[in-house]
C-alpha cells in the first residue's frame, strides 16, 4: 500500500507541471501582446515596467514559467486587471463558496443517484427500471443553466418559497449552518445535483446488474441467504466504485460551476470565472483555472488512494 | 421638459405584497430601515475614494460616501440640476488671469474618522490622481479620475480654506472637471498604515454615508453619517445594502422575491410583470446618448455625408421604443431635442426610409449592390441599455438600404479600450464605428471630446479621428465663453454643426429604468447620472 | 504502468475492449439495435434533426433574420407564427430550424475534429507503444486532469470569444478522451497473436493497422464518441450562453436562449422553445449512443 501510495504520488507531479504549463499559456494563447493582457487599459508606464519585471515577458518562455511557478508556490497568483487585487485572496475566498455548494449538490445527487440506480439494477427491465433510466438520461442530457433558471422562475418569482440569489442574508462573508443560510442553497445545489444524479444512476444500476448477475449470488441464495443479506454483498461491492464516482463528481462540480454560479449569482469561483471573462481579466482568469485543476487533480489522488485502501484488488502495477 | 416618469403607484397592492415577501425571505432582522439595491455592476465599486465600475460606482459609492468640491442638484425630477457647491462653498475665475481659479472652502467640515478636511487635503487628494511619486499616489484612482481633469495644470493652497487651480488654457468648463474629483481622508490613510488596500477595509469620506462592511464581490454596508455637513442630507434610512447582480433575470427575480428592495435597469420585457406585482417602475430622461460613433479614418464608408445621412434615416426609432418596453427616448442628436443644448439643426434624424434609399443612390449603393461596413459592438456594459438585441435592429434596418453590417463583439472592457486607443490601432480591428454609450452631463463630455483635433488618441478620445477646424473654432467659443448666455449660445452653434453633418448615427437617449418594491418612499429620480438616496425611506 | 486518469471509475480506457468480429457481427449488431426501440426512436429523431440542418431553406417558412419589432414576442400558435416570434419579431420557427445547423454544428463538429485527431494520436501511441506511447499519453493526461467545462471555458475564455474559438476550444476539450480510449484499444489490439504475427513477417506497419487495428479499435472509438455529442452540444450552448460561442444575429439555440431569457415571464414557452431544442437533441444523441453501445457491444 505504501509502495502504492508513493508511485502514485510520483505519477502526480508530471502531471501538475503539466497542468501549470497550461494554466501558463493561457496569458500567451490570449491574442496580443501579453503585457496588455495583464494590464488595466490606462496603465503607467511605471506599471508597465513593474509588471514587466514581474512577469519576464522578455525572457524565454521557459525562464518565464520558472518565475511564474516560483511566484506561485509562494502564494502570489498576480494582481486582478479589474480590482487590483491579490488574485490568491480573490480565488481562496470564492473556491470555499464553490467548495460548498459543490458538496451539498454531490450529497444530492449522490442520494438520489443511489436510490435510482440500486432500485434500477435490482427491479432490471421493470417499470421503476424504466422510470429511472429515464430521469438518470434527463439529468445529463437537460443544459442545466436553463434548468436553473426555469426553477428560478417557479420556486423564487412566482411562488416565493425560496431566494433566487446570493449565498446568504449577509453575504457569504458571515456564512453560517443555520436554515436562512440553507435556503440559499437549496435551489443551486439543486440545479447543479442533476448531473451527478444522473451519471451516479447510470454507474450503480450497471454495477448492481453487473454483481447480481454473477455466479456467486445464486450460490449465496442457495446456501439460504436472506434477500437482505445479498443486498449487503452488493453494497459491499459497490460502495468502493460509488465513492469513487462520488469524489470526481465532487471535482467536476468543482471545475464546472461557471454557468450555474452565474445564473445564481453565486460568489463561487464560477462567478469569478465570468467576471474574469467579461472584464478580460487574464491573471484572474488564470489563477482561477489553475487553483481548480490543481484541486481536482488532489482529487483524484484522494479518490484513488481511498480506493485502493477499501479494495486493493483494484490496485494494479 | 419632457418627463418619462412611469412611477406607478398600485396602492391596492402595497400591503398584500410587502408582507408576503417579508417574512418568506429570510433575511436577518434587520430595521425596516435597510434598503437593498441590486447593481448591475459585477463587483463592488472600490470604496477608495475615485471609485471604479463607471457611472454606476460614482452613482452608489463615489458621491455617497464621498464628497466633491462641487456636486450637482439631484433634488429635481422635472429639470436637470446643475453644479452646486459641495466641499467648496465657492469658486471664481481670477478677472486678471482667466486661467487662474479661486476655491473657497466649507469650513467645519470633517471627515468619518474626524480628521478635518481643509486645502492640505485637496491637495494631498489631487497629488493622490496626479503626482506619480507622491507617497499616496494610487494608480487604480489616478486611471478612473486622471482623464476627467485634463485641464488642471497646478493646484496649491493658499491658505487652510482657500486653494488655487491653474488651468493649461482659459477654459470656462473648469468647474465641471472639477466636479469628478472625490476627497478621501489622508489622516484615515496615515492610520492604516499608508496603503490603499487598508484603507478599503476602513474607508474615510466626508459624505452622507459611511462604509460599515465591505465584502469584495458581494456586498457593501452603508450607514448614516449624522454629522453630515448638510443636515437636508443627512440620511433617513438605517442603513444601504449594495449587492452586484450582473444577471437582469437575477435582478428581477431578487426584487420579486422580496430579497432586494430596488434594481437597477430591469430587462424591458420584465417591465410587465414587475408592475403586475405591484413594483414601482421609474424612469427619466437623463444625460445619455447611445450612438454609433463613426470611424473618418481613410477608407471608412462613414467619410460619405450621404451614407451617414441615410444610415440616421434608415433607424426604426419607434421600433427600438418597443423593443425597449417604452423604456427610451428617440435621438435626433447627442442631447435630446428637449435641451436647451439642442439648438436648431437643420437636419432631422427621422425615420424617412424612401429619402434614405434615395441618398444611398445617389452614393452608389443599393439593397442589391451593398456598401459593407464593420461595427464594433458590446453584449452588455455599463450604460449600454440591450446591446445585442437594438444593435441587430439597426442591422435589420441598415440592410433595407443596402448597408450590410459585419459586428466585431468585444466584450464591455474590450470595447471601452479600444476606444480609448482609437480607430487606427490594432484592438479596434478595423471596424468603421463603435457603440459606446455616452455621459453628456457637461460640454465637454457631451460634445468637445469626441470631436476635438487635439484630442485624438492617445491624447484623447476622439476615437474617429474627425478633423476639422471649423469645428475646433465652435469648441474654442465654448470654452471661451464665461458668461451664460454665451456658452449656451456656442455650445448650440457647436451641437447644430454635429447634427447637421450627421457625425453620429444617433439612436437612442436611455430613461434609465429601475423597479423599486412598494416599499421604498421619497425616491426622486434626478435628470442625472447620479442619484440620491438620503431622502428614501421605507414605507 | 499506472496512470493517473486509468483508475478513474467510469473511465472508458479501463474498461474498453476492441470489437471482437465474428462472422455475422454486424448482422448481430442490426438485428440488436431493431430491437432498441427507444434507441430507434432516438436515431429517427436525430435524423430528423439532421434532415432539418440540411434543408433548413426548404423547411423555413420565413427569413430567420428579417424581424419587425411591432410584432415582437408574440405567443405560441400566433396566425403565421405557429411557434410566435422572439424578441426581435423574428419567426421563432424558421429561427430554431436554421439553429439545428449551429447548434448541430456546434454539437458535432467538435467530436468529429476530435475523433479524427484523438483516434490518430491514440493509436499511435498504442500502436508504437514504449517511450513514444508514454510521452504521448503523459501530455494527454494533463489536458484530461481538467474537469471538460473548465478546460472549454478556460480557452475559449483565453483565446476570446467566437465561433471559431468555441470550436477549437471544445476540440480540444474532446481530444483527451478519445485517444485514451484509442489508445487503449490498440494496445490491447497489438498484443494479439495476429497482430504478432503480422509484425513477425515483416509487414509494413501501414497496413497492420489498416488491416488488422483500424478495423477492431474504430468501432469502440465510434461508440464512445457518440457518446460525447450530447456534451459537446450542452459545452456549446453553455459557452454561447456566456457569450463565448455563435454571434448575433446568427440563429445558435444557446445564444436564442440567452437573448430571450429576458423574456421568460412575458413568453415562457416562447424563450423555453432553444433550451427544449437543446433538451431533445441531447438525450436523443444519448440515447442513441446508449443503444449503439450495446447494439455493438462495446463496453464503455
Amino acid at each position: 500500500m505504501l509502495i502504492y501510495l508513493g508511485k502514485r504520488l510520483v505519477y502526480t507531479i508530471p502531471i501538475v507541471i503539466g497542468v501549470s504549463i497550461v494554466c501558463f499559456a493561457l496569458v500567451h494563447i490570449a491574442p496580443g501582446d501579453p503585457l496588455v493582457s495583464v494590464l488595466p487599459p490606462d496603465a503607467s508606464e511605471q506599471l508597465k515596467q513593474q509588471m514587466m519585471k514581474a512577469y519576464g515577458f522578455d525572457r524565454p518562455y521557459y525562464e518565464q514559467f520558472l518565475l511564474w511557478c516560483w511566484r506561485a508556490i509562494q502564494g502570489d497568483l498576480g494582481t486582478s486587471i479589474a480590482t487590483g487585487r491579490a488574485v490568491a485572496s480573490e480565488v481562496m475566498r470564492a473556491v470555499r463558496n464553490t467548495l460548498l455548494l459543490a458538496v451539498v449538490a454531490t450529497f444530492i445527487g449522490f442520494f438520489f443517484g443511489l436510490l435510482f440506480g440500486f432500485v434500477a439494477g435490482y427491479f432490471r427491465n421493470s417499470a421503476i427500471d424504466k422510470i429511472a433510466s429515464i430521469l438518470s438520461v434527463i439529468g445529463v442530457s437537460v443544459p442545466h443553466y436553463w434548468l436553473g433558471m426555469v426553477l428560478v422562475i417557479i420556486f423564487s418569482a412566482q411562488l416565493n418559497w425560496l431566494p433566487p440569489t446570493g449565498a446568504g442574508p449577509g453575504g457569504s462573508a458571515e456564512w453560517r449552518p443555520d436554515w436562512a443560510h440553507f435556503r440559499h442553497l437549496i435551489l443551486p445545489a439543486v440545479t447543479m445535483s442533476v448531473i451527478p444524479m444522473g451519471i451516479v444512476a447510470r454507474t450503480i444500476r450497471a454495477l448492481v446488474a453487473d454483481i447480481l448477475s454473477q455466479d456467486f449470488v445464486p450460490a449465496l441464495r442457495a446456501k439460504g441467504l436472506s434477500e437482505l443479506g445479498i443486498f449487503g454483498h452488493v453494497v459491499k461491492n459497490a460502495a468502493p466504485t460509488a465513492l469513487a464516482v462520488m469524489g470526481l463528481q465532487l471535482g467536476y462540480l468543482l471545475g464546472g460551476s461557471i454557468l450555474i454560479e452565474t445564473v445564481f449569482s453565486w460568489p463561487g469561483t464560477g462567478f469569478l470565472l465570468n467576471a474574469a471573462i467579461f472584464q478580460r481579466d487574464l491573471p484572474l482568469l488564470q489563477g482561477t483555472i489553475l487553483v481548480l485543476a490543481l484541486f481536482f487533480v488532489l482529487l483524484n489522488l484522494i479518490v484513488d488512494v481511498v480506493q485502493t485502501a477499501i479494495d486493493p484488488r483494484i490496485q494494479r502495477s | 421638459m419632457v418627463l418619462l416618469d412611469r412611477r406607478t403607484m398600485m396602492s391596492g397592492m402595497l400591503g398584500t405584497a410587502a408582507a408576503s415577501t417579508l417574512d418568506l425571505t429570510g433575511l436577518r432582522a434587520q430595521g425596516s430601515g435597510t434598503l437593498r439595491i441590486a447593481m448591475t455592476a459585477s463587483d463592488i465599486p472600490l470604496p477608495n475614494g475615485q471609485t471604479d465600475q463607471g457611472a454606476e460606482g460614482m452613482r452608489f459609492v463615489g458621491y455617497n460616501v464621498f464628497d466633491s468640491l462641487i456636486l450637482w442638484d439631484l433634488t429635481k425630477a422635472d429639470a436637470p440640476g446643475g453644479l452646486v457647491p459641495g466641499l467648496a462653498t465657492a469658486w471664481r475665475v481670477d478677472p486678471s488671469d482667466p486661467t487662474r481659479w479661486i476655491f473657497t472652502l466649507r469650513p467645519g467640515v470633517t471627515f468619518h474618522d474626524g480628521s478635518a478636511f481643509d486645502a492640505a487635503a485637496v491637495v494631498w487628494n489631487f497629488d493622490k490622481i496626479l503626482k506619480a511619486d507622491s507617497p499616496q499616489h494610487d494608480p487604480r484612482q489616478a486611471g478612473q479620475g486622471r482623464t476627467r481633469i485634463p485641464s488642471v495644470k497646478s493646484y496649491r493652497a493658499i491658505d487652510p480654506m482657500t486653494v488655487e487651480f491653474v488651468s493649461a488654457a482659459p477654459n470656462a468648463l473648469f468647474p465641471y472637471e472639477i466636479s469628478w474629483i472625490l476627497m478621501s481622508s489622508p489622516a484615515q490613510w496615515e492610520k492604516v498604515g499608508r496603503n490603499w488596500d487598508n484603507f478599503l477595509r476602513s474607508p474615510s469620506g466626508t459624505g452622507p454615508w459611511k462604509v460599515d462592511r465591505y465584502t469584495p464581490r458581494e456586498r457593501l454596508e452603508l450607514t448614516p453619517n449624522t454629522a453630515y455637513w448638510n443636515p437636508a442630507r443627512r440620511p433617513k434610512l438605517d442603513r444601504v445594502v449594495l449587492v452586484p447582480m450582473p444577471e437582469p433575470n437575477a435582478r428581477t427575480a431578487a426584487l420579486l422575491a422580496g430579497q432586494v428592495d430596488w434594481i437597477e435597469a430591469p430587462a424591458p420585457d420584465a417591465l410587465q410583470q414587475l408592475r403586475a406585482r405591484g413594483m414601482q417602475i421609474t424612469s427619466n430622461v437623463y444625460p445619455h446618448n447611445w450612438t454609433w460613433h463613426f470611424s473618418r479614418v481613410e477608407g471608412s464608408p462613414w467619410n460619405d455625408i450621404r451614407v451617414r445621412k441615410a444610415a440616421n434615416l434608415a433607424v426604426d426609432r419607434a421600433g427600438m421604443v418597443e423593443l425597449l418596453g417604452g423604456m427610451m427616448l428617440p435621438a435626433r442628436g447627442l442631447v435630446p431635442p428637449q435641451s436647451p443644448w439642442f439648438g436648431k439643426p437643420s437636419f432631422e434624424a427621422k425615420t424617412d426610409i424612401p429619402a434614405a434609399l434615395k441618398l444611398m443612390a445617389e452614393a452608389g449603393y443599393s439593397p442589391a449592390k451593398p456598401l459593407s461596413v464593420k461595427a464594433i459592438i458590446s453584449p452588455s456594459g455599463s450604460g449600454q441599455m440591450q446591446p445585442l438585441a437594438m444593435n441587430e435592429l439597426i442591422q435589420q434596418n441598415l440592410q433595407e438600404i443596402g448597408i450590410k453590417v459585419e459586428f466585431e463583439v468585444m466584450d464591455w472592457n474590450a470595447l471601452v479600450s479600444s476606444w480609448r486607443a482609437g480607430a487606427k490601432h490594432a484592438s479596434s480591428r478595423g471596424a468603421h464605428s463603435t457603440n459606446s454609450s455616452y455621459f453628456s452631463q457637461d460640454p465637454f463630455t457631451a460634445l468637445i471630446r469626441h470631436l476635438d483635433t487635439t484630442l485624438v488618441p492617445p491624447a484623447g478620445t476622439n476615437w474617429g479621428y474627425y478633423l476639422d477646424a471649423d469645428m475646433d473654432a465652435r469648441f474654442a467659443a465654448i470654452r471661451a465663453a464665461f458668461d451664460p448666455a454665451a456658452q449656451l449660445a456656442a455650445i448650440q452653434r457647436a451641437h447644430e454643426k454635429i447634427v447637421d453633418e450627421a457625425l453620429f448615427l444617433f439612436v437612442a437617449h436611455d430613461v434609465a429604468p429601475r423597479a423599486l418594491s412598494p416599499r421604498v418612499k421619497g425616491f426622486v429620480q434626478a435628470q442625472n447620472w447620479y442619484q440620491d438616496i438620503v431622502q428614501v425611506t421605507l414605507g | 504502468m499506472t496512470s493517473l486518469s486509468s483508475l478513474m471509475p467510469q473511465d472508458p480506457a479501463k474498461t474498453i475492449a476492441p470489437i471482437e468480429k465474428s462472422p455475422g457481427y454486424w448482422a448481430g449488431v442490426i438485428r440488436r439495435f431493431g430491437k432498441d426501440k427507444l434507441a430507434i426512436a432516438a436515431g429517427i429523431v436525430v435524423l430528423i434533426l439532421l434532415l432539418i440542418a440540411v434543408f433548413a431553406p426548404l423547411l423555413a417558412p420565413m427569413d430567420p433574420y428579417a424581424g419587425r419589432t411591432i410584432r415582437r414576442l408574440r405567443p405560441v400558435g400566433t396566425d403565421g407564427f405557429p411557434l410566435g416570434t422572439d424578441e426581435l419579431g423574428r419567426d421563432m420557427l424558421s429561427r430554431l430550424i436554421y439553429g439545428a445547423r449551429y447548434s448541430l454544428m456546434m454539437g458535432v463538429a467538435p467530436v468529429i475534429m476530435a475523433f479524427g485527431i484523438g483516434s490518430l494520436i491514440g493509436i499511435i501511441a498504442g500502436y508504437v507503444g514504449g517511450k513514444t506511447n508514454t510521452a504521448i499519453m503523459r501530455t494527454i493526461d494533463v489536458f484530461y486532469a481538467f474537469p471538460s467545462v473548465l478546460l472549454a471555458v478556460a480557452l475559449s475564455g483565453a483565446l476570446g470569444a467566437g465561433i471559431q474559438n468555441a470550436l477549437v476550444s471544445l476540440t480540444v476539450v474532446f481530444i483527451p478522451p478519445i485517444a485514451r480510449v484509442a489508445e487503449a484499444v490498440t494496445t490491447q489490439v497489438r498484443n494479439r497473436d495476429y497482430v504478432e504475427a503480422a509484425r513477425a513477417s515483416g509487414a509494413k506497419a501501414l497496413t497492420i493497422i489498416r488491416v488488422h487495428v483500424l478495423g477492431n479499435v474504430l468501432g469502440p472509438i465510434f461508440v464512445y464518441a457518440t457518446g460525447l455529442i450530447s456534451v459537446s452540444m450542452i459545452l456549446a450552448s453553455g459557452l454561447s450562453f456566456l457569450g463565448l460561442g455563435v454571434r448575433p444575429p446568427e440563429p445558435e439555440w444557446g445564444l436564442m436562449l440567452n437573448t430571450l431569457r429576458t423574456a421568460i415571464y412575458n413568453q415562457p414557452l416562447v424563450a423555453a422553445l432553444p433550451g427544449m431544442m437543446i433538451f431533445i437533441t441531447s438525450i436523443s444523441f444519448n440515447v442513441l449512443a446508449d443503444g449503439l453501445r450495446n447494439a455493438m457491444d462495446v463496453k464503455v
